[in-house]
């Protein structure tokens, strides 16, 4: 029994320990991203990235406002022939 | 006459051992999660399959001389394979989400107190009679708790090798039942309204964070736990060349067929462990509970840290990626997406949960590095 109440006050140290030190370790990573790595971050930023934000920007009012060209041509060209047969219907319809 | 008994005494069914008909039967059973269930096929296929051949009669796979002994010594006991298969990890993981929301670290931390609250439950199973666990052998068990196949063979290995069987079957099989064990736990522990929170969305992260990352995480553990520096060093070399995208080649190399070569060996050589004078005892059963508590434990205290933290943080935190911080890498992602999917059909925690899930991976590498300096 001795021996048990011994293993566990051992175990109980272990858990102590460890889980300061988990914490500890880990808190200092977020220093080392918060410090570190931002910094890095703004000093070198990726080429790459910074056109593609554009390009994407493009893409989305492009989408959002419906103006690629191809789709305006392809609308324009509907709502056209649409009038055109609306138009002879109706004046169809007028002239009976 | 006297040739036919011969050749009778030299067949296997002349020499078989109830224990190792049981032992193929478990192996069998592993063969059965791997292929039907799908229960994290690639380990626990080779695994079940060495069951087997190690108690194959006359075979003689497992002694001195055999297949499956060289095996075990030249990449088990030694801990190349588990490394190896942690560099695999490594080049596999995009630290990208963590990087964005480095306050997630805290959930990885919080969920290894599972593998520390493990370690008391081990150490109270000696009250059990039969069971005798020493404190290098409740550490090995309390590791299932990190919920890292890799680092709980590395250290049952190096801390408890003759309980390495058990814990590698435990470790995998609730890794594979993640999606049942985890749900529960988060739903009880988090309301409606916390479950449909949204987390903004993530920072671009450059490409020089990515690359010094883990540098920066070989640096710290070099200085602060040298003991985990085998695995931190080798995930982080993995990380590194999949990050500084010139060795492109290197790091396909190592999450593909690296990392796949050596888990076919990984799984007979811990399959060489299931012989039923290791397996067939009241300690596996204790190893088995215990693997289930350590798990639950671990979710749960990652959720409650989450809880705490949407609490205390300016920015919302969605309570259920917590649970994300027990490693099982995606899968723990996963499951707190699925969860807060059902809470929430527009709101995508998949992320979100990528943080807390690697940082899992961290910080069962660093638990595991606490045990080996503290107990080894």
């Amino acid at each position: 029994m001795e021996h048990l109440n011994h293993l566990f006050v051992e175990a109980g140290t272990l858990m102590l320990a460890g889980m300061v030190f988990v914490f500890t370790f880990l808190s200092l990573m977020i220093v080392f991203i918060n410090v570190v790595l931002k910094r890095l971050a703004i000093k070198f930023p990726d080429a790459v990235i910074q056109v593609k934000p554009a390009r994407s920007n493009q893409k989305i009012r492009q989408n959002v406002d419906g103006i690629s060209p191809k789709v305006v041509a392809a609308i324009t060209s509907a709502v056209t022939q649409y009038r055109k047969q609306h138009n002879q219907n109706s004046s169809t319809h007028k002239t009976k | 006459m006297d040739s036919l008994n011969k050749l009778w005494l030299s067949t296997g069914l002349a020499n078989f051992e109830s224990g190792q008909v049981i032992m193929m039967i478990v192996g069998c059973l592993l063969l059965y999660l791997a292929i039907a269930r799908k229960f994290e096929p690639l380990l626990l296929l080779p695994m079940g399959f060495g069951a087997i051949l190690t108690n194959i009669p006359l075979a003689g796979f497992s002694e001195v001389g055999g297949l499956l002994h060289f095996i075990y010594y030249a990449g088990i006991d030694t801990g190349i394979f588990p490394l190896i298969i942690f560099m695999g990890v490594g080049a596999m993981t995009d630290f990208g989400a963590l990087i964005a929301n480095p306050k997630t670290l805290l959930l990885g931390a919080a969920a290894q107190f599972g593998i520390f609250a493990t370690l008391f439950g081990a150490i109270a199973l000696n009250a059990v009679p039969g069971i005798e666990f020493t404190l290098k052998d409740a550490s090995a068990i309390a590791i299932i708790g990190g919920a890292d196949g890799p680092t709980a063979i590395f250290l049952a290995s190096k801390l408890a090798p003759e309980l390495l069987g058990a814990i590698a079957v435990a470790a995998y099989s609730y890794m594979a039942l993640v999606p049942i064990i985890q749900p529960p736990i988060m739903r009880a522990l988090t309301t409606d309204k916390e479950r449909k929170i949204e987390m903004a969305q993530l920072r671009h992260v450059t490409k020089i964070e990515k690359i010094v990352f883990p540098l920066g995480v070989l640096l710290m553990t070099i200085f602060f736990l040298p003991s985990a520096t085998p695995l931190v060093g080798m995930f982080c070399l993995g990380n590194l060349m999949r990050e500084c995208g010139v060795v492109d080649r290197l790091s396909s190399t190592a999450q593909n067929e690296l990392i796949n070569i050596t888990t076919i060996f990984l799984g007979l050589g811990v399959g060489s462990k299931l012989s039923a004078e290791a397996f067939l005892n009241v300690e596996t059963l204790g190893i088995l509970g215990l693997g289930a508590v350590a798990f639950s434990i671990g979710t749960a205290s990652g959720v409650l840290m989450a809880k705490l933290m949407n609490k205390l943080s300016s920015t919302p935190i969605n309570p259920l990626i917590g649970a994300a911080g027990v490693s099982a890498v995606p899968m723990a992602a996963r499951v707190a997406n699925k969860v807060g999917l059902e809470a929430n059909p527009h709101n995508f925690l998949l992320m979100h949960a990528m943080g807390p899930n690697v940082a899992g991976v961290l910080g069962s590498a660093v638990a595991a590095g606490i045990l080996l300096a503290l107990v080894g």
